[in-house]
């Protein structure tokens, strides 16, 4: 399976210029507060996918007074021995510049769908809004999955937003008696045409989804049942009808009123909806257990185990969970953990761990720390 | 704040109105032509003149011609059968290199994007359907660009003939999504041409 050797950033965040090494399973990341553990979480996800998890704006990444990114990391790939070389140089405003093994790559949905050699699924401690949040976080949860496994999802996905947007400006148009109707047909077409790959896409991983969560809130919860219910503004069926129904409508409002841009899942325990109901603790176990069934339906999907990348997943669990999830990232081909207190981790599972301490933007490795390959 | 002497500003700021040339490439380019030689300079000028009173759309297919149609137009061994609808008149380059490819074109002048607040009037649309119906002719390729707004107006074209006797073709997929005809290379450009299909 393949993992990541070493990583190194400059100018990311309060990083200046950081090598990381990394060892296969359980990495530790150990630091004070406001030390860069999420920096180096978010600095290896860069790396990976061509983008970062936490903010839609990427310039947000690039170390104060500089005006440069850039990542390199080495990754072992599944038959020993081989090894892939990526990099990713970034200046706000620019294309981001990728390689791999030195030659560039063109498309960043290439890259991103495993382009590096490994996928990464990650945990934030605010990615509580997809459980808790509006649809949009949840549609952006499985858009960025799918995506994640096949560029051309990803193209779709960016294609059909496009598309909606013509369509919304025509509707204003027409409205404000600009433009006339008749060219409203045919951007439903592409509406239609590129809406129903997306749904085909969302449809057939909910199912799954659902299933390995359902088995990751029993380990991680209890005997309650959990489930995902994709909820369409459209039916599939009639899709085409309900956009033509809603042509008065929309033109009033200027906007596209049904497709998979209005769509939403829910995540119900016991049948009940977590986003209304569920509680503070129920939201987060729910947030980690859909990470766990992502992580779950990548290796279904690809064979391949994803790295995880886990920030500050301890503190806010009690101890006989804590003990669960080190056996978990133990197990995982590579897992990178951050936490404020060691003491978290039991001394058994710390012996088998890669230790990385991290102060003001350094990265100091524990010299007994499990050695890596 | 003029950093440098007028003329040279008036060069960078009328350079910098070209697509895909930011101020820096501006400056450069001024410089350039600063340091060069006079000759070619004026030689530029002469050519940018020259194409400006000389060149006007073929009164057939708007492509780009000295005379009222365009050499291809007036080509006898074209067949006049098909006609490639195509964006811009860059995009016959391309074609043409292929090989693949006998018939007349049409240039659209664009495509539809309500986002540009480009409707079906501001393209030759109801010339191509007018000269369809004039000349008899038999097949319609599309080859806008493999983009949002260009297959829109693929498809926009393909819904107003209905009804002529006149199949409507699209180049085959295997074009880079979100792409631009322009800079599709031979061989992809050649297959998806081979390959066109019905739309
Ligand atoms: N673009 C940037 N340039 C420089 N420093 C930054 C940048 N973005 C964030 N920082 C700083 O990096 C520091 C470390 O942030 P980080 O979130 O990684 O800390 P942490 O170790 O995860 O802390 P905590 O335990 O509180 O979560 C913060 O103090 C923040 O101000
Ligand atoms: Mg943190
Ligand atoms: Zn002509």
């Amino acid at each position: 399976m393949a993992y990541i050797r070493a990583l190194r950033l400059v100018n990311f965040r309060n990083y200046a210029d950081a090598t990381v090494v990394l060892a296969p399973g359980l990495n530790i990341v150990v630091g004070d507060n406001a030390q860069g553990k999420t920096n180096l979480l978010e600095g290896i996800s860069f790396a990976v996918t061509g983008s970062t998890p936490r903010t839609p704006n990427d310039s947000e990444t690039v170390r104060w007074g500089q005006d440069f990114t850039r990542a390199e990391m080495r990754v072992a790939l599944q038959d020993a021995g081989d090894e892939r070389r990526v990099a990713i140089g970034y200046a706000p405003g620019q294309k981001k510049r990728l390689t791999v093994d030195g030659a560039p790559v063109r498309s960043l949905a290439d890259y991103a769908a495993g382009g590096a050699g490994v996928r990464t699924v990650t945990f934030f401690p605010d990615d509580i809004r997809i459980v808790k949040g509006a649809p949009s976080e949840r549609r952006e949860f499985i858009d960025v999955l799918l995506s994640s496994l096949r560029p051309s999802y990803a193209r779709t996905v960016a294609e059909y937003a496009k598309v909606v947007q013509q369509r919304n400006q025509l509707l204003r148009r027409i409205r404000d008696g600009l433009s006339s109707p008749k060219t409203l047909s045919t951007w439903d077409r592409k509406v239609i045409e590129l809406g129903k790959t997306v749904l085909a896409g969302r449809a057939a991983a909910i199912e799954p989804l659902g299933a390995f969560l359902e088995s990751s809130v029993r380990a991680l919860y209890g005997p309650e049942k959990a489930a995902l219910r994709y909820s369409y503004s459209a039916p599939l069926e009639n899709y085409a009808e309900a956009l033509r129904e809603a042509h008065s409508a929309d033109i009033e409002r200027g906007t596209t009123s049904v497709g998979p841009h209005r769509d939403d899942f829910e995540v119900l325990l016991g049948g009940v909806n977590l986003t209304t109901y569920g509680s503070q603790g129920q939201q987060r176990l729910a947030t980690l257990a859909l990470k766990f069934a992502a992580r779950e339906y990548i290796r279904q999907q690809t064979g391949e185990d994803p790295i995880l990348l886990f920030d500050d997943v301890m503190s806010e669990l009690d101890e006989h969970r804590r003990g669960y999830l080190a056996g978990y990232f133990l197990e995982s081909t590579q897992s990178v953990i951050s936490t404020t207190n060691l003491e978290y981790f039991e001394d058994e599972v710390r012996r088998q761990a890669r230790i990385i301490r991290i102060a003001s933007g350094s990265v100091f490795e524990e010299a007994n720390s499990n050695a890596s390959q | 704040m003029a950093t440098y002497a007028r003329p040279v500003e008036r060069l960078i700021s009328e350079l910098s109105k070209l697509p895909s040339i930011g101020p820096r490439s501006a400056q450069r380019i001024a410089f350039h032509i600063v340091r060069g030689r006079k000759e070619d300079a004026l030689g530029l000028a002469e050519a940018l003149r020259e194409v400006k009173e000389r060149i006007k759309p073929c009164r057939r297919c708007f492509n780009l011609t000295e005379q009222e149609e365009c050499d291809i137009c007036r080509d006898p061994r074209r067949d006049a059968s098909v006609i490639c609808a195509v964006e811009d008149p860059y995009d016959i380059g391309p074609i043409e290199r292929t090989g693949e490819y006998r018939g007349l074109y049409h240039v659209l002048g664009g495509a539809l994007s309500p986002l540009d607040g480009i409707e079906p009037e501001d393209l030759h649309i109801a010339e191509l359907i007018e000269r369809v119906k004039r000349e008899g002719t038999k097949e319609i390729v599309i080859a806008t660009n493999p983009n949002t707004t260009g297959e829109a107006t693929a498809l926009y074209i393909a819904q107003e003939v209905e009804g002529l006797p006149v199949r409507v073709t699209a180049l085959a997929s295997g074009l880079p999504v979100g792409g631009d005809l322009e800079y599709a290379d031979e061989v992809t450009l050649g297959r998806a041409f081979a390959g066109r299909r019905e739309i």
